[in-house]
């Protein structure tokens, strides 16, 4: 349902939703859409800006990216920063699937090298990373080992030999953000984590073996280590159980906050506290936990991919060259310094579904990327292509250094499955040339490109808007699947 | 069937009808139950009891779903048949009759993270209860 004149539109990129759209608004609301998609602006996803609009603290605006879509209180592609005096923390800021994010890897193999092999790949990956419902990793944790994977993150995999330190500085936050406390995260949550270190989930999370098809930019290309026609892959998943728990858990910790506090919210989803009460900082303190719980869950997946490359190819590790790129997180919320009105403040800003998207010179990016800024990955629906971006400046004055995160979901999986009754999706891939392993039944249909706004419109708009630029467009060449 | 999948962008949502509170909460249990597997696939192997709090009947749902999510995440506890036992006074008490997810013979559905409160009903009407609840999946 497409919406009447509710909002203006500031330039080609942006339109601007006023504090007069919604009673209770403090800011106004700015939603990155180009007219291609702001055809696709549903109403319920304006109110759910505004809702975010209303919060206490908020600074600023009440940001959506253009790959927005309906969440749980706050949009899926929204960013928000609040007050660290007057401001809320909200688990429904960051969503259920705590850190959920996209790491890629590249390789010294060409695309013609792999794909003689890429089904034995596939299969070989399928079998190493479990994926669906009721998958379970390979790795049972223990509880000491436990706590000290959630204060390492990615480290604690690194130091147990799945992978090198080096990746740690190409993974957003070094791998872990520091003040992880396992004390805060509940019994229930280590059960449901203790079995899933290391396994891919459902829904639309995925891991690709792809291609660098285009090349937009040649040095930021160059210091990421990508050319034309090499092999990459690509992982999307989160903190699985764990952190789908210390959501849960901390929601209904938030409810009660709400009320104590005296909070009024639209939504209850909305539930949040106010930044220095203990509500808001046991939730932060577990969310870190769970965040690198998801940073750990990645490496381990790179090790796994890296062995099934190498096992099914029959090649050594130095051939193969499998090195991270980088590693984000897009939904997240974190403690993180801003300029506001020409003071530099500290904010807390919440990316749901939104990626963080540094610019050159940034001080918290590693040596490798300060000239071309924070690498930005994007993926795809797994018919299309994926993206490589890298940061702006831009962003750090207009959407406190974030960016998109995806496509953005159009479709109801009810609606997908219909539209794909009678066709083979399966074979609709074949014929495109992509292998696809996936455990659910109806998984393929659901997550069909149609089902997805197309990518490459959201990227432009970032692109255009300059919040973020375009460095390099991948294509799948193999899909692996929940 | 007293459940019907519901449509949402992205997610899933079941609707469940009963006519006491007991039958449609047992209802919601069992429609989430057909969102990961076939349930016709699922055989009464064994049956546990479930627990679950909440200070008003929109928690007492989400919290007793997101119980059986967590004990299908860390047991592999699939529901056939639901009854409950219980309900009232800020609790939920309820057997669950399946057994566990076997990969070899339970079709893959949906992964469920979490019940959620988005556009959550708990209502009753003309003698009839009806429930809408949407999962985050």
């Amino acid at each position: 349902m497409a919406v009447q004149t509710t909002f203006r539109r500031i330039d080609s990129c942006r339109v601007e939703l006023p504090e007069s759209y919604k009673p209770g608004m403090r800011v106004k609301g700015v939603i990155y859409v180009d007219e291609i998609l702001e055809s696709g602006l549903d109403q319920k996803c304006l109110d759910q800006v505004a809702n975010v609009a209303s919060l206490p603290g908020i600074v600023g605006a009440s940001l959506a990216m253009p790959d927005i879509h309906m969440g749980y209180g706050f949009v899926i592609g929204g960013v928000a920063a609040f007050s660290m005096d007057e401001g809320v923390i909200s688990p429904g800021g960051v969503g259920y699937d705590i850190n959920c994010g996209v790491r890629l890897l590249a390789s010294n193999l060409r695309r013609h090298e792999a794909a003689a092999k890429i089904k034995e790949v596939a299969a070989a990956i399928y079998r190493e990373v479990p994926a669906g419902v009721g998958s379970k990793g390979k790795l049972r944790l223990l509880h000491d080992d436990f706590n000290e994977l959630l204060k390492k993150g990615a480290r604690w995999a690194v130091e147990r030999g799945m992978g090198t330190p080096d990746d740690l500085e190409r993974t957003e936050s070094g791998g872990a953000i520091e003040g992880a406390e396992p004390a805060l995260i509940s019994e229930k949550a280590y059960e449901r984590g203790r079995t899933q270190l290391g396994s891919l989930g459902s829904g639309n999370h995925f891991l690709e073996i792809q291609y660098v098809d285009q090349i937009y930019e040649d040095e930021a290309a160059a210091a990421m280590g990508l050319f034309e026609g090499q092999v990459t892959v690509m992982i999307h998943t989160g903190s699985r159980g764990f952190g789908h728990q210390v959501c849960t858990d901390y929601l209904e910790e938030m409810a009660t906050a709400v009320r104590k506090y005296g909070i009024s919210l639209p939504d209850r989803e909305l539930a949040c506290a106010p930044v220095n009460s203990p509500e808001a900082r046991s939730y932060l303190a577990a969310m870190r936990g769970a965040a690198n719980f998801a940073w750990a869950n990645r490496q381990c997946i790179m090790h796994w991919t890296r062995e099934a490359f190498i096992e099914a190819m029959g090649i050594s590790p130095r051939e193969l060259g499998m090195r991270l790129v980088y590693d984000v997180a897009h939904n997240v919320a974190k403690i993180e310094e801003h300029t506001v009105n020409g003071i530099k403040t500290r904010l807390a800003v919440h990316r749901k579904g939104a990626t963080r998207a540094f610019p050159p010179g940034h001080p918290e990016l590693p040596q490798i990327y300060r000239k071309t800024g924070q690498p930005v990955l994007i993926p795809g629906d797994m018919g299309r292509v994926s993206f490589v971006l890298a940061g702006n400046e831009k962003a750090m004055h207009e959407t406190w250094g974030s960016t998109c995160h995806g496509a953005g979901r159009m479709l109801s999986r009810h609606e997908a499955i219909r539209r794909a009754r009678g066709r083979s999706i399966y074979r609709e891939l074949e014929d495109k040339g992509i292998v696809v392993m996936s455990a659910g039944r109806e998984t393929l249909a659901e997550e069909m490109s149609e089902a997805y706004k197309d990518v490459t419109n959201v990227v432009d708009v970032v692109d255009k808007a300059g919040i973020s630029r375009k460095v390099a467009r991948l294509r799948p060449m193999a899909v692996v699947k929940g | 069937m007293p459940y019907e999948q519901i449509e949402v962008t992205g997610d899933a949502g079941i609707k469940a009808c009963g006519a006491t509170v007991e039958e449609a909460f047992a209802a919601a249990a069992e429609g989430f139950y057909s969102l990961l597997t076939d349930t016709e696939k699922i055989r009464k192997e064994k049956t546990i009891e479930v627990k679950a709090k909440g200070d008003n009947p929109e928690s007492l749902l989400v919290n007793f779903l997101n119980e059986l999510v967590f004990i299908f995440d860390t047991k592999g506890m699939l529901g056939k048949k639901v009854a409950v036992s219980s309900l009232g006074n800020g609790a939920i008490a309820a057997t669950i009759s399946g057994e566990e997810f076997d990969p070899e013979r339970h079709p893959r559905g949906l992964l469920v993270k979490a019940a959620t409160y988005h556009n959550l009903k708990v209502e009753s009407k003309n003698g009839q209860w009806e429930l809408e609840v949407i999962f985050d999946i």
